[in-house]
């Protein structure tokens, strides 16, 4: 009771101090007045009396139910968690200059189709494929951008996505934007899917400090990793040695895949040389998250404007009905006069009866 | 008429009911009646209102670290005042406008996302906003005209207006030649510059590569003149002079580039170049007046409930008829009744 009390609110509250306007019809009457020489002249009638009690509370019901209703009377919505089945996927994109040429290090011409906008197009179905997942979105070049915090809120998130085949800028400093999108996950709720995807077109070198800040940072959020790399044709693969020394310098790719593996989380890398492997590597990631997430699912509060208003309704017609079979004592022809003096008993005559009182 | 005839006693038959029916009281009564019945049954009438789409860019160079405003008592940056004003913006739009939200440093803007809505969106927009940092900065130039150019071309791309808020510090400073040539249609994209920063001279904040604030800015730590391009027109009265070796004079370029408060005279000038408006940031509550009028007003589905024009009415009338009761002029001369 008290918890359904307490849910209860009021679109314009200060209204309600009106309220007590409602109270009017305990000192005031519709009925209409009539000169009566002694007040003693009419007999002693309870059913009159009850009328007038009736009366009095369809007016006070009238007023109050319209003030209330003016107020705009709610039930307030609530917050419900339930589980479904998702995951928590944090995106990493990549925004340098180069994911807006093409798998072939072109500059994109006629139908061609840059590595920025494929995966735009990709992304965009994957978000929403799912109604329960949630996603944080951070880009990266030089340095990390968050875009969108962790929300279940997937307009936003496709938003965001439909922005990333704009210009990028100036580098890949992969590392710094690693550290961001892990924050992204937040203190979380454990038990639910946690997943880290980086879509980037190249890789650099990560600053061995910075190696050993991610790795305790990996170890405690504990998402999997996926790594989509749009590889441009004829760029070294992730699995290429260089011909030469087998340094970071030389193979980012082949070292930062190296660096993902000795993490210790989940980890796959997926190498896309066209938009159709993008989409592939996609769906494998899809499939692959599938656990139980719990979600807030909110109620709309509950308008009870019209209940008010149906209370006053009530109120009124009881009036109306009132005015409507209300007797005119003052005008009554006189040989009319004994068929009132019948009148405690049939109901309906009672209420001339009210007017009087 | 006669309501009431001998020959027919039955209760029903007694009652005036011609004259009931004419009486005010019963029909405001009844009136009442009908509109709260109404009030219940009629849905909410469509209408048209008016929203907005704005592209919101915001400076995140360096100068908009220098804290010269306050907020809850504390010295803010501007960037902090920016992203306040810019949170407490959105609830205060109506239903159905959108935002998107882009970054501006070194010479153009970054687009973080195409424009959302403003209230089931709230919660990831409001989350955008409020993680906007200087450190996202991918250069340390602030090509201010530059970056506005191509604002106004991404705010006509998204077919948004566009809402800059910068403190109008160039880094480097503009050339002799002042502003760039504008490209586009002044006016084409409508919208607001906003002016953030005091009128007041105060220290830039310096942060060391591990973003550590480590001191202000110095004299000699910025560019204080563009020696790019020809030289200014007055180059020749200065010492030192040399139209080959010196030509900018011989002595070290001085000034106040280190320094930083609103250059609204620069801002104003490419309002004017664009076709923009220009408002100053005069605190974080200060921003839906001037953009709500500077914006292209959309159209968007709303709708209006009657209910409580009904609902006054109805109230309105009962309560004229109870206290008409007590005012009535029949009611001068009468017996007490026996509920008073």
């Amino acid at each position: 009771m008290l918890a359904l009390l307490s849910s209860l609110g009021a679109a314009t509250p200060w209204l309600l101090w009106c309220l007590p306007v409602a109270l009017l019809p305990l000192a005031l009457s519709v009925a209409r007045r009539n000169a009566l020489p002694s007040i003693a002249a009419v007999p002693e009638d309870p059913l009159s009396a009850g009328l007038r009690i009736v009366l009095t509370a369809a007016g006070m019901l009238a007023v109050g139910g319209l003030i209330l209703a003016l107020a705009g009377p709610y039930r307030a919505g609530e917050r419900v968690t339930r589980t479904g089945i998702g995951a928590q996927v944090s995106m990493l994109i990549d925004r340098s200059g180069s994911m807006n040429e093409t798998f072939a290090g072109r500059q994109p011409s006629g139908a061609e189709e840059s590595k920025a906008a494929a995966s735009r197009r990709i992304l965009r179905d994957f978000v929403g494929e799912r109604v329960h997942d949630q996603f944080a979105v951070t880009a990266f070049s030089t340095a990390p951008m968050l875009v969108v915090p962790m929300t279940d809120r997937h307009a936003a998130v496709r938003a965001a996505i439909s922005a990333i085949d704009r210009p990028g800028l100036d580098y890949t400093n992969v590392a710094r934007g690693l550290g961001m999108a892990l924050s992204q996950f937040g203190p979380g709720v454990p038990g639910v899917s946690r997943a880290l995807l980086l879509v980037s077109d190249g890789a650099a070198v990560i600053d061995p400090r910075i190696q050993a800040q991610l790795r305790a940072e990996f170890a405690r959020v504990r998402p999997n990793l996926y790594w989509l790399f749009l590889r441009t044709k004829g760029s070294p693969s992730i699995s290429d040695k260089p011909a030469g020394e087998d340094t970071p310098q030389a193979a980012p790719e082949r070292h930062l895949d190296l660096f993902f593996k000795s993490l210790g989380v989940p980890y796959r890398a997926f190498e896309a040389e066209g938009a159709e492997a993008v989409a592939s590597a996609v769906r494998q990631i899809e499939a692959l998250e599938r656990d139980p997430i719990p979600y807030t699912e909110e109620r709309p509060r509950r308008d009870l404007t019209g209940w008010a208003y149906g209370a006053a309704a009530l109120g009124l017609l009881l009036l109306v009905l009132a005015k409507l079979a209300e007797a005119d004592l003052g005008r009554r022809p006189v040989q009319a006069a004994p068929a009132a003096e019948r009148a405690p008993e049939p109901a309906r005559d009672a209420a001339p009866r009210t007017a009087a009182a | 008429m006669r309501p009431v005839q001998p020959s027919a006693p039955g209760p029903l038959a007694q009652l005036p009911l011609a004259k009931n029916l004419r009486d005010r009281r019963f029909q405001a009564l009844a009136a009442a009646l009908l509109l709260a019945v109404l009030a219940i049954v009629l849905p909410p009438v469509p209408l048209t209102r008016s929203g907005v789409s704005v592209l919101a860019v915001v400076d995140i160079t360096g100068s908009m670290n220098v804290r010269d405003y306050a907020l809850d008592g504390r010295p803010a940056s501007r960037l902090d005042t920016a992203k306040a004003a810019l949170r407490r913006l959105i609830p205060e739009l109506p239903c159905g406008s959108r935002l998107a939200l882009a970054l501006f440093t070194e010479r153009r803007p970054f687009l973080l996302f195409t424009p959302i809505e403003v209230c089931a969106e709230f919660a990831p927009l409001d989350g955008a906003i409020a993680a906007l940092d200087w450190r996202m900065a991918w250069e340390g130039d602030s090509r201010i005209s530059a970056g506005l150019h191509r604002a106004v071309a991404m705010a006509g791309d998204l077919d948004a207006d566009l809402l800059f808020l910068s403190d109008g510090q160039e880094t480097p400073p503009l050339p002799a030649s002042g502003l760039p040539p504008f490209e586009g249609k002044p006016g084409a994209v409508r919208g607001l510059i906003v002016g953030a920063g005091g009128y007041a001279l105060s220290p830039i904040p310096k942060y060391n590569d591990r973003g550590r604030e480590t001191g202000f800015y110095a004299e000699t730590d910025v560019q204080q003149e563009n020696r790019f391009g020809p030289p200014p027109a007055d180059a020749e009265a200065r010492e030192g002079y040399n139209p080959r070796n010196a030509p900018f004079g011989g002595a070290a370029a001085k000034g106040e580039e280190h320094l930083s408060s609103v250059r609204e005279a620069h801002l104003k000038a490419l309002a004017a170049q664009t076709g923009l408006a220009y408002a100053h940031l005069d605190g974080p509550d200060a921003l839906r007046a001037p953009l709500l009028a500077a914006a292209t007003p959309r159209p968007l589905p709303g709708r209006l409930d009657l209910r409580p024009f009904l609902g006054a009415a109805a109230l309105a009338l009962v309560l004229a008829v109870f206290l008409a009761g007590a005012f009535s002029a029949r009611a001068a001369s009468f017996t007490p009744s026996r509920m008073s």
